[in-house]
């Protein structure tokens, strides 16, 4: 298999990487790039652990392709704040919406992207915008009040 | 009841593990050492055969390191070491060395410098099997002409012989069963069926293996129990147990899955040793689907009652298909008669189990270890013993729970303890208040094409395993609780967590006892086996009673120390000083008693202790409980059925449980509404089929066809109430007991009772899916038609 020289930006940050043209987006991440953060759990897109940004809207990194990224921009969860703690990750530890903790990466980068689109959602709406992914501990109650929380904390902001 | 002030204890905090919102927490799929290789599976497609030849030499070639049966020790062994020797049945070797026994099943394994090499060279292995007619079923697996799987397996060193695929047997009798049902004036008798599932924990079973200088190995690995993942690859590969290092490392997840050490583990090992480097073994989830699955159970129970409601007496066969090998079926068929026996007062017992064979996945321990698969039946026959007495179901368990005061078997009929604390009472009476039970209404009363119903059900686990005597479990734990230089505490624990938050649990005990700030306290990973005292696991719902029990006995022989070395400095007696959490200094501070204004903080006296070359303020545990308190827990489940679609909503849920202090309310809630997930599941629509004429599961191993729920099935979250029973456990750390495995119990019963309410439909066998509420509703009406 031929490898292809990409340059992408992920968190901020420009790389250059030689890929093989069928390699995953989720293996770059994990593999090449120690972006560890960026959950395996399916491999087949049924579960959404594998969610990474791509120019900020979410997306499955086991059914990207690498050389698909070419170009743009990536967020991982370890690129969403870059000092402390972003106010969606203070929320999902203060409502312990984290248990074992291996969904919670695509949970909060779906929350992210959310809040984006629909800065008040209701729990009907972050309901749905969560459904694609799996968690197998919380129940997902603490994890859909965390994101609530947050679009209420948004409201008062302003 | 105990009522004190605590400074960390049932108070709210932000959870410890901040890494897994960030991405930084490491799991074992995780773990990158430079210049490791990749591991993968060669499996076997057929779920029954005899393995004619192995030849790697082809996929040798490609440069790959290969294992297969010649290549692994000839020790067989059970990979679940939790019960004593004497009471393990050993079945298995690393890799199959005659035959393969389910589809699925390791039989080789490559690893390369790449998974994709790893994969070509795989496909390079040829296998020839010769096909062995399979069994699926216990009835066929049971009849005398049938395809066997074991001739002889080990009990202890003890060779057995095996006969009609039977794994073990386990009968138990209190009393006199015949007499108990001749006193009764109503008999229940019915067979209930619980299936099979998946465990789907999030993270698939993985390992990494470092081969070290000196011949030991260094390993990460998804497990409940890192100690014993290294005594068992101690035996195996014959390597010393300091040479050995397991690391206690995050879990993604497990739920009883990896209460065992998993089956990749020693043949990441194997490969690792062979190719003298470091091998990584990440499991796809289609090999994981594969590797494990609950236990279920089929079971005859009979039930007898006088008028008034007394029960006299209960009768439980049971049937376990347990799958191609026996990982623990032995205490899990112990396990499920302590808690049928513990449910009610039967007062006269009889129980039979069976454990059975079949050329399918092995099954393994699931959050309740059985006690879901027996609660069903229990809480179904209870209701169906209440309609036929004219009695009120909640009267009827008021009348006969097994509570305070009463004996309680813990981990089967060799481990049993006193009941000290109960909230059973108060849950059955506030739960019914707040679901408005007294305005429930029979099914016959109800119309139209969507119908509401509420079901009750109630259950527990056991906190440990721990008893006045040891039985058929060990059950131990051990902590190094440390003060630093500084006045901050590390905790350094074996204990493992699942993510119910047994670390945060420990990290407040510590604080608790020397009053010192919870964020002062430390508990990280980076410990292993080498650093850590034995703790057996973290299962049995003994995170918080049994290994936290040890933090909290290492931390009061700390306080000893520290009081001790205060004393110097303040020219007093110990028993003269106080210890008490200064918030403004952030600090714990010692003072004469009635000098608060003297204070020295702990961080003084530490520090004085280390330049005056006193000694470290440390101490190491180990501790084993001697009793198993049980945490109750009782739900009140509104169903609402949809008879034109057959689907069914929860509108509503009351979920009560008694864990005596709760340490962590957030996490104890959290623990609560987790399980209501995963037993809807069981209840409503997960099950894992086989083709029974390719041996394969229906779903391939994709969770495509394996639908477990997501956050648009669960009540909203107003409609979900989950609220403490008021109890204080005199055995526990600070008042403790469990709460994990309960809080899975009882939910598929409150469903199927709450189902029987909507649609007067009781269901025998789960799960109840819509195509078999169709099929069921249709047949009712029916049987209407012709008595019209």
């Amino acid at each position: 298999m031929k490898k292809a020289e990409i340059e992408f930006t992920v968190n901020g940050k420009k790389r250059t990487l030689f890929v093989k043209t069928n390699e995953l987006l989720i293996n770059v991440l994990r593999n090449d790039l120690n972006l560890t953060g960026t959950k395996y759990a399916c491999g087949i897109g049924e579960c959404g652990a594998c969610t990474v940004l791509l120019e900020g809207r979410p997306v499955l990194s086991c059914l990207t392709l690498a050389v698909d990224v070419n170009g743009k921009n990536i967020t991982t969860i370890e690129g969403i704040s870059k000092d402390g703690f972003d106010p969606v990750q203070k929320s999902f530890l203060k409502n312990a919406a984290v248990q074992c903790g291996f969904c919670t990466p695509g949970m909060i980068l779906m929350a992210k992207s959310l809040l984006k689109e629909n800065p008040n959602p209701t729990e009907d709406e972050i309901r749905d915008y969560l459904r694609g992914n799996i968690c197998r501990c919380t129940g997902y109650t603490q994890i859909i009040k965390a994101v609530k929380e947050c679009a209420n904390n948004h409201n008062q902001d302003k | 009841m105990e009522n004190k002030q605590f400074i960390a204890i049932s108070k709210r905090f932000d959870i410890k593990n901040v890494g897994k919102v960030t991405g930084k927490e490491i799991y074992a799929s995780d773990v990158n050492i430079p210049g490791m290789m990749h591991a993968v599976v060669l499996r076997s497609p057929y779920p029954h055969a005899e393995i004619k030849s192995i030849d790697l030499t082809e996929a040798e070639k490609t440069g790959a390191i290969c294992i297969s049966r010649d290549d692994v020790p000839d020790l067989i062994y059970n990979e679940r070491i939790v019960s004593i020797p004497d009471k393990t049945y050993k079945d298995r070797t690393v890799l199959p060395k005659d035959k393969v026994r389910h589809t699925g099943e390791a039989v080789a394994a490559v690893a390369a410098d790449t998974e994709e090499t790893a994969f070509k060279a795989l496909e390079k292995i040829k296998v020839e099997y010769k096909k062995l007619p399979a069994v699926f079923d216990i009835d066929e697996a049971m009849k005398p002409d049938t395809s066997q799987l074991y001739s002889y397996v080990y009990l202890g060193d003890k060779k057995i012989d095996i006969e009609n695929n039977i794994a073990c047997v386990r009968n138990i009798s209190v009393s006199d069963i015949d007499k108990g049902f001749e006193e009764a004036d109503v008999i229940v008798e019915e067979t209930f069926n619980v299936q099979r599932i998946y465990h789907m924990q999030l993270e698939t079973k993985s390992t990494v293996c470092v081969p070290e200088a000196d011949g030991g190995i260094t390993i990460w690995t998804t497990t409940q129990g890192i100690h014993n993942v290294r005594i068992l690859l101690g035996e195996i590969f014959n390597i010393p147990l300091h040479k050995i290092n397991v690391k206690r490392i995050t879990l993604g997840g497990s739920f009883g899955s990896s209460i065992q050490m998993n089956s990749i583990t020693p043949i990441c090992v194997a490969l690792a040793l062979k190719a003298k480097s470091p091998v990584k073994l990440v499991m796809p989830r289609e090999d994981d689907i594969y590797d494990h699955a609950s236990y279920p159970l089929r079971t005859k129970i009979k039930i007898g009652a006088k008028k008034d409601g007394t029960l006299t007496a209960g009768h439980c066969k049971v049937w376990v298909e347990i799958g191609a090998h026996n990982i623990q079926a032995y205490p899990y068929l112990g396990c499920i008669a302590g808690w049928f026996a513990s449910l009610y007062k039967w007062i006269n017992i009889k129980y039979e189990g069976k454990a059975v064979y079949t050329n399918k996945t092995p099954t393994c321990a699931r959050r309740g270890y059985g006690s879901p698969q027996i609660n069903f039946p229990v809480e179904n026959a209870m209701d169906i013993l209440a309609e036929k007495l004219g009695m009120d179901p909640i009267e009827l368990r008021l009348k006969n729970y097994v509570g305070k005061g009463d004996e309680f078997w813990g981990q089967g009929p060799t481990i049993k303890s006193i009941i000290r604390s109960c909230g059973v009472e108060e849950m059955l009476v506030e739960g019914s208040k707040l679901i408005g039970w007294d305005k429930r209404i029979p099914p016959s009363e109800k119309t139209g094409d969507i119908r509401r119903g509420i079901g009750v059900a109630r259950g527990f686990h056991t906190s440990g395993t721990g008893g006045p005597n040891p039985g058929e479990v060990i059950d131990y734990s051990g902590a190094t609780v440390k003060i630093n230089e500084d006045g901050s505490v590390d905790v350094v624990t074996a204990l493992m967590d699942h993510g119910g938050g047994t670390w945060d649990v420990a990290a407040k005990v510590a604080a608790e006892v020397l009053k010192v700030p919870f964020d002062k306290v430390g508990i990280y990973n980076g410990v292993d086996t080498r650093t850590t005292v034995f703790d057996v696991n973290t299962h049995a719902t003994r995170g918080v009673y049994c290994g936290c029990g040890a933090v909290k006995l290492a931390a009061e022989k700390v306080k000893k120390i520290l009081l001790n070395y205060a004393a110097t400095l303040f020219k007093d007696l110990p028993e003269n000083l106080e210890l008490v959490c200064n918030e403004e200094l952030g600090q714990a501070v010692v003072y004469p008693k009635g000098l608060p204004e003297k204070y020295k903080t702990v961080g003084e006296i530490a520090k004085t202790a280390q330049i005056k070359s006193w000694g470290t303020i440390a101490y190491t545990s180990s501790l084993r409980q001697k009793n198993c308190p049980p945490c109750f827990i009782t739900y009140f489940t509104e169903v609402e059925v949809n008879t034109k679609t057959g689907q069914i909503k929860i509108p509503r849920v009351i979920m009560m449980g008694d864990s005596g202090t709760i340490m962590n309310p957030e996490l104890w809630k959290g623990q609560i509404i987790g399980a209501f997930s995963q037993g809807i599941g069981l209840g409503y629509i997960e099950e894992i089929p086989y083709d029974t004429n390719t041996g394969k599961l229906k779903c391939n191993g994709f969770i495509t066809d394996f639908k477990v729920l997501t956050t648009t099935e669960m009540p909203k979250i107003d409609d979900i109430k989950v609220l403490p029973a008021h109890t204080y456990e005199p055995t526990g750390p600070f008042g403790a007991k469990g709460i994990g495995e309960a809080a899975l119990s009882a939910v598929a019963s409150s469903f199927g009772n709450a189902v029987y309410n909507a649609v007067g439909i009781r269901f025998y066998d789960l799960p109840i899916t819509p195509e078999k509420m169709l099929k069921a509703l249709k047949e009712k009406e029916e049987k209407k038609d012709k008595k019209e």
